[in-house]
């Protein structure tokens, strides 16, 4: 974490920024023509540079500098396709560089990579490009006028005259620039303004040489000398001058030494010339109306929007209220709980992110490993819409990558292999969003080789993952093999994937936020891995239940039906194991009392079954009561606190007793 | 205190030199992120001066520029620029911009211009 806020703040926006401009590399890769997007590259650059130079971050400065350059020469050349492929890679170069430097500096590292090769490369690209067919705007040659002043002098008494030879600091940059500024502002109060070097408006040189000789003015004035003084301290980026005062007679000798120099008068009379920068911009453009907020502050308003359900259910259903005729109250309270509903789905929507980003980072990795792969392949994106938790957009980014990596160099044959089985030449990956039910699911689907299942289990079998013969496990049991570690049936080791580690590492995430991964494949037609996520993890629709003097909590997304059944209903197998049988099938039952070794009621025939589901599994709980459904807001289990198995957290009830969470994946395992 | 409008379209910037004027007697009345709202916030705000930078989206600050001069030819506008970025600086001098810093800069050079305006 990085503390400094000009830090922090740096680090956001030029993250933004880089994003930013992947997408817009990345557009202009897919329809090979950059012309629409040189402005705003241009202006992203001009922005990371100005900020990088401002934190001293001058190798990220000086990259921003050159792409800006090169950008700056885009704007009057039109560009061939072989060079518009460069110019992206150069993006591409300078993105990953930035990425690289911002990653350091996060981790509060110094930014210490050496942007030198990649600023000469552009460099050298640059003065070939501009060797080759530059045609400069005509408007460029900006015209400034030198011509007599119409002044008419007068020779009144309160005429003062004055030279003065200015130094500038020595790192004060644009010297003549400043000069002109300093000249410039000076024609409010003076007149007959003379100066050496006189062409520092045509002549970026001159800055050196004011730099190293001073700038030299001389002029007369009808103001008092106070304010003439006045004008000469304290001007910005001026080291010292020497001000003083002149007599007529000295002015007049000085003003012919310089007019011998230079034949006119020298002064500089303002053209009003169209802005080059004239832009075609539509003055009804749409305003910004986005506010960047801190995720902590979301977070802890969402942790609160929760602990206000918590405590609306405290009112709610409190003890003392029970037995009560309160039609007023009851009135009131379903109309807090329509409000409070309300502000629980808004809340959760400000912590919703579109996919966007994470499908576009998927654009740019199969665009590298196009070329390194030497496989052409075109990622199809849909759905890049679907919106998500930002914790999902966090951790679901690594998983996707491997699993498109492997697809591209596992799933998607050679171009000859393609070609030879009657596939198009050119591999597809499709990349998928949408939203179904309370999750969303994505779907990476190739159209390569398909898994060897064969293989996979032979593999399997070998490590002593799998005991039986092949035909006792489904194809999903064989497939889900490769998602443990150490697992990968490729010989060779590409760079990109093979190594065996990804798969597991794409498992364990996708655990961690409470998802799960269905892969399907068909051989020769390709393979297809679904990862369902749940939409948010903060705050479950739970059904409670109530065991002796524990209260569980189910996910109700989870709960398939429930029921009472008579005991004798209950079958035992011969390992003692007791099953249900519901409609011709056999479930086990799990008596929670039992399962977690607490106490029951003492009479559990009036109990109830509760069979949860999961995978397209099915087991029976068996719980005294059922209590009710609430929301809760799920807390997750303290790291000092013993993983139980079947509890993915706790909640706290509204009458401020805890409730342990149970997951039915938990109960599957046996 | 002296009441300042910032033009700039990178967040980074605009809360730089809100840090730095700050400490001395300006007070940041208002910031825009490009030049039409730059003009608008003028109208608004009538501001004692205004720092413009010169690339932005939507607008530029040279154009904004212009338009602010219409509205009020004595205005005090600081042209916020880049190092190398001289064709444009003197462009907005010519229009009548009362001084320009160079990016990146420091608290001082902030203040001896913002002194001498």
């Amino acid at each position: 974490m990085v503390h400094d806020p000009m830090m922090e703040m740096y680090l956001f926006e030029t993250g933004q920024l880089v994003n930013k401009l992947e997408q817009l590399c990345i557009a202009s890769e897919s329809k090979q023509d950059i012309s629409e997007e040189i402005d705003e590259i241009f202006r992203i650059m001009h922005t990371i540079k100005g900020n990088s130079m401002m934190m001293l971050l001058e190798d990220i400065g000086k990259v921003a500098h050159r792409i800006e350059d090169l950008f700056d020469h885009l704007k009057v050349v039109t560009l061939s396709e072989k060079h518009i492929e460069k110019v992206i890679d150069f993006n591409f170069d300078a993105i990953d560089f930035f990425k690289i430097e911002l990653d350091k500096l996060e981790n509060n590292l110094p930014a210490d990579g050496s942007s030198d090769a990649l600023v000469a490369s552009i460099e050298v690209f640059l003065s070939e490009l501009k060797g080759e067919a530059v045609v400069f705007e005509a408007s460029e040659d900006q015209k400034y006028f030198i011509s007599p002043s119409n002044t008419v002098v007068e020779d009144d008494e309160g005429e003062h005259f004055f030279a003065c030879t200015l130094f500038f600091e020595k790192d004060a940059q644009m010297e003549n620039v400043r000069a002109f500024t300093i000249v410039h502002n000076l024609k409010d109060i003076a007149e007959d303004v003379l100066f050496i070097p006189e062409d520092i408006v045509e002549n970026e040189k001159t800055a050196e040489t004011i730099q190293q000789d001073g700038f030299f003015i001389v002029a007369k004035s009808m103001n008092t000398a106070s304010i003439v003084e006045e004008y000469f301290t304290d001007l910005p980026y001026i080291d010292h001058n020497d001000f003083r005062f002149l007599s007529e007679d000295e002015y007049n000798e000085l003003k012919v030494d310089l007019t011998g120099k230079v034949e006119e008068e020298v002064v500089v009379e303002v053209v009003k010339e169209e802005s080059t920068l004239v832009q075609k911009e539509d003055a009804s453009a749409p305003r910004q109306s986005f506010i960047s907020v801190d995720v902590n502050k979301v977070d802890k308003l969402m942790d609160l929007v929760g602990e206000l359900v918590v405590a609306e259910s405290m009112v709610i259903n409190n003890q003392d209220l029970i037995g009560l005729q309160l039609s007023n109250f009851d009135k009131a309270s379903r109309q807090l709980r329509l409000v409070i509903n309300e502000m629980q789905d808004i809340v959760m929507s400000v912590r919703m992110v579109p996919l966007t980003m994470t499908f576009q980072k998927m654009s740019r990795i199969v665009r590298d490993m196009k070329k390194k792969v030497g496989k052409d392949v075109r990622l199809n994106l849909e759905g890049e819409t679907t919106e998500v938790d930002k914790n999902v957009i966090e951790k679901i980014g690594d998983p996707l990558m491997h699993i498109i990596r492997n697809a591209m160099d596992h799933g998607i044959e050679d171009e000859k292999t393609r070609l030879s089985v009657g596939k198009d030449r050119v591999g597809q990956i499709e990349l998928s969003a949408r939203h179904v039910g309370g999750n969303v699911v994505i779907k990476v689907k190739d159209d390569g080789k398909g898994l060897d299942k064969a293989r996979i289990f032979d593999k399997a079998f070998e490590k002593g993952l799998l005991t039986e013969t092949m035909d006792a496990y489904t194809d999903q049991e064989i497939y889900g093999m490769i998602m443990n570690a150490g697992f990968s049936t490729k010989v060779e080791v590409s760079e990109f994937s093979g190594r065996g580690v990804g798969m597991d590492v794409v498992a364990k995430n996708i655990e961690s936020l409470g998802g799960s991964i269905l892969i399907e494949s068909e051989p020769g037609k390709g393979t297809e891995i679904s990862i369902l996520i749940p939409l948010t993890l903060a705050i479950v629709d739970g059904m409670m239940m109530r065991v002796g003097e524990s209260i569980f909590t189910l996910p109700i997304m989870s709960i398939k039906e429930s029921f009472i059944a008579d005991q004798h209903e209950i079958i035992k197998d011969p390992e003692g194991q007791e099953m249900i049988m519901v409609r011709g099938v056999c479930h086990p039952l799990i008596r929670l009392n039992q399962y977690y070794e607490i106490e029951g009621d003492a009479d559990n025939s009036k109990g109830i079954f509760v069979m949860v589901e999961h995978d397209d599994e099915q087991v029976l709980l068996f719980a005294d009561e059922l209590v009710g459904e609430q929301q809760v807001v799920v807390k997750s289990l303290s790291k000092y606190i013993r993983r139980v198995n079947g509890v993915t957290g706790f909640a706290l009830l509204g009458d401020g007793r805890i409730s342990m969470i149970l997951d039915p994946s938990g109960f599957m395992v046996m | 205190m002296k009441r300042v409008l910032i033009v700039d379209d990178a967040m980074f910037m605009r809360s730089t030199l809100k840090m730095m004027l700050r400490k001395k007697e300006y007070e940041v009345v208002g910031e825009a992120q490009n030049g039409i709202e730059a003009i608008e916030q003028y109208k608004k705000l009538k501001p004692d001066i205004v720092t413009m930078d010169i690339h932005m989206p939507e607008m530029g600050g040279i154009d904004a520029l212009s338009e602010i001069i219409k509205l009020n030819p004595s205005v005090k506008v600081v042209m916020i620029s880049a190092a190398g970025d001289q064709k444009h600086v003197l462009d907005a001098m010519q229009i009548g911009a009362k001084n320009f810093i160079v990016k990146p800069f420091t608290e001082d050079k902030v203040f001896q211009v913002f002194n001498k305006l």
